[in-house]
């Protein structure tokens, strides 16, 4: 019985790393402080592994019916890949896999009833490089990467990715070895439009209402009102990676969200912000 | 017109983020690419025009459009002041 150390959900906008110069000096102080916060709770929690979810960017997952998840299962990643490195300032890193554990909760989701399909090689964008930028610079707490499809219709909805979540909280708490430390996340969002009209657009309203929603920790409430034409009407193709926070939130003990920092970058093209769930100011014992 | 995914265009852009040797200074190999991908003449000359508004209207993937503003204009510093953030501008906002 593995336990969940650290419950959280972050933005992993790309001008996070590649054009963070670009915004604000404000927003880059609000930025700097918000990231700096989350990565003192993260390291207070002492995960020994980061079980994350995020958009695949349609970058590995196939084009026609695509499942909802796909989990890796290499015993070390590569990223950014190199298509990516240039747009992302960002230099090539190397973070330890799980195979093991990966094959734990595919096998545990697939009994469940979640579609998940395999792969032990994923290309690396903005979605797993910027969060361990953030979170790990060193790079130095192996990553189990559960690609999500966000943003390829259909895609799973509120409930359909909560209950994904429970299935992956389920195989962390019972089938996995009990002395492992997992912090469960995760990444992507907030509004955002990526190959629309409103590309160069944050919808603050939205993101301050789905943060709000979050704090609730109404979980029946939450499941009812964030759903997929709510995230699209914030910014289609891309408000919506913010299923994967209501996967993470399966993790949490107490549901009610703590919203870390959120800044409104419009430079950014994407409300960035993070909230964590279960964090007292102690480390987890 | 709605994501196509048997579009010619979509495979390429699928496949090209994993092939260096078309991505790099890609502008300069988009024939080559489009005929290794079938793709028909009013998308290559809508790639070469960079009318990312065009090419959604065709069926590529909306996620695609900016990546293809980058793989034509250059992925660096991507801040709504670069090259491939204005030519995104000019094509879908200002259906220039």
């Amino acid at each position: 019985m593995a336990k969940i150390v650290a419950s959280m959900a972050l933005s992993h906008a790309p001008g996070l790393s590649g054009w963070l110069d670009s915004v604000t000096p404000q927003q880059q102080a609000q930025i700097a402080a918000g990231f700096t916060e989350l990565r003192r709770r993260f390291e207070a929690a002492k995960p020994d592994l980061i079980i994350g979810v995020a958009n695949d960017h349609m970058l590995n997952m196939p084009m026609k019916n695509p499942p909802d998840f796909c989990i890796g299962t290499a015993r070390q990643w590569i990223g950014p890949a190199e298509f990516f490195r240039e747009w992302l300032k960002m230099d090539e890193y190397r973070v330890g896999g799980r195979p093991d554990v990966a094959a734990t909760i595919e096998r545990r989701a697939l009994g469940e009833g979640v579609t998940m399909m395999h792969a032990d090689t994923l290309l690396f964008d903005d979605n797993w490089s910027v969060p361990l930028h953030y979170l790990t610079p060193g790079h130095d707490v192996p990553l189990v990467p559960i690609n999500m499809n966000c943003i390829n219709a259909p895609i799973p909805g509120p409930e359909r990715s909560y209950r994904a979540g429970q299935s992956i909280v389920r195989a962390i708490r019972e089938d996995l070895p009990a002395d492992l430390r997992v912090a469960f996340i995760g990444t992507g969002g907030l509004s955002h439009e990526p190959g629309g009209e409103r590309y160069f657009d944050v919808d603050e309203t939205f993101d301050r209402w789905f943060l709000d929603l979050l704090g609730t920790g109404d979980v029946e409430r939450i499941l009812a009102e964030a759903t997929v034409e709510r995230m699209e009407a914030a910014g289609g193709g891309g408000t919506a990676e913010l299923m994967a926070w209501l996967v993470a939130m399966a993790g949490a003990n107490d549901k009610h969200a703590d919203t870390v920092f959120y800044v409104p970058a419009v430079e950014m093209r994407c409300g960035i912000g993070a909230v964590t769930w279960d964090f007292d100011g102690k480390p987890p014992a | 017109m709605p994501f196509d995914p048997d579009l010619p265009s979509n495979h390429l852009i699928y496949a090209i983020r994993a092939r260096r040797d078309l991505y790099e200074n890609f502008p300069a190999k988009l024939k080559a690419a489009a005929a290794e991908y079938g793709l028909s003449d009013e998308e290559v000359q809508a790639w070469r025009d960079v009318n990312v508004r065009r090419l959604g209207e065709l069926g590529v993937h909306p996620y695609f459009l900016p990546q293809i503003t980058r793989i034509m204009k250059g992925a660096a510093n991507n801040n709504s002041r670069s090259a491939a953030a204005q030519a995104y501008k000019r094509s879908m906002i200002d259906g220039q």
